[in-house]
């Protein structure tokens, strides 16, 4: 998968517009990253790479693109 | 006093950390237990705390609702008529937003939570399957009259059983058969331990939780003894109901 198709996958689970995510994003800086989007990510993660993520790894999450590192 | 003396009671899930408390329970308490869950290695083992003379499993996925009958059936004719069924199994969707809750995710919890649990109790109250005095209590939640968010499927699932419940009592009441549930808060479970995972132990979800049980987390003999409680002839004039077992949680 590409990385524009993993932010399009990103930007659907934040419920933000397209286009709105980039990999250097602060994901303190984002609104829409909450609680909910949190448990939103555990299972996209899961349905589209099969892997489960821990409350640990979500909270080691600085930028966009520590998530995008765990999307393959 | 609480006697389960010559009594043979199913314990549907008794692999779960309420389930093997609720076996270990009525067990001290004299009754015979017949175990039922999908894992063998932790049946025997609970198994092998009760004693064999006193217990013995079957191995049933329960999401199977098909397999039901057969199991019933065969616990039957090698043990003879139950006295009373524990339903303690059950599955948490797992933290779900409602935006990725399929139907298949719903189904899924919906099968062990709530139509393996009417199989169930259609299968054990056929006429031959039990004794007078047949009682049922199954576990149920708080989440069941309560909104959470990502909780859709095992809420409702849970809404569902007791409703359910309340319906059975009034049908079979007359057959002298009492159905009931419990619905504790916060247990001290696997599945607890699994949502300390996901949501922290400082997350707002935990501290909302269990800041309102202020008698603190529960512990799963606390759940099995309000089981054992309904399941016993002391609760004879008491069906229809669910329990808070819940450390004050439904009453702040």
């Amino acid at each position: 998968m590409s990385e524009k198709e993993k932010l399009a996958l990103l930007e659907e689970t934040f419920d933000v517009d397209e286009g709105a995510l980039n990999p250097e994003m602060l994901l303190n800086d984002i609104d829409e990253y909450d609680s909910m989007t949190k448990l939103s990510l555990i299972v996209m993660v899961e349905e589209e790479f099969g892997k489960k993520l821990t409350g640990a790894e979500i909270k080691g999450f600085k930028t966009v693109q520590d998530i995008l590192n765990v999307m393959v | 006093m609480i006697d389960f003396k010559d009594k043979r009671i199913l314990v549907v899930g008794a692999s779960s950390g309420i389930g093997e408390k609720v076996a270990v329970v009525l067990a001290e308490q004299g009754a015979d237990v017949i175990l039922l869950a999908r894992r063998e290695s932790r049946l025997i083992e609970v198994c092998n705390k009760i004693g064999e003379n006193k217990a013995s499993y079957y191995l049933c996925d329960v999401s199977e609702i098909e397999s039901i009958e057969s199991v019933v059936k065969i616990i039957v004719s090698e043990h003879g008529k139950l006295d009373g069924m524990a339903y303690v199994a059950g599955i948490s969707d797992g933290d779900v937003p409602v935006k990725y809750l399929t139907y298949e995710r719903q189904l899924t919890t919906f099968k062990t939570n709530y139509f393996a649990f009417v199989e169930f109790v259609r299968q054990v109250t056929k006429r031959g399957n039990y004794n007078d005095g047949f009682r049922i209590a199954a576990v149920s939640s708080v989440a069941s009259l309560r909104g959470e968010k990502a909780h859709v499927a095992y809420s409702a699932s849970k809404s569902a059983m007791d409703s359910a419940i309340r319906c059975i009592a009034k049908e079979l009441g007359p057959k002298g058969i009492c159905i009931n549930s419990v619905a504790p808060s916060m247990v001290n479970t696997e599945m607890y331990q699994h949502f300390l995972e996901v949501q922290g132990e400082d997350s707002e979800a935990n501290m909302k939780a269990v800041g309102r049980q202020y008698l603190g987390l529960a512990e799963t003999i606390d759940v099995a003894n309000a089981i054992a409680f309904l399941l016993s002839s002391d609760a004879r004039f008491i069906t229809g109901i669910t329990l808070p077992v819940d450390g004050g949680f439904s009453t702040t």
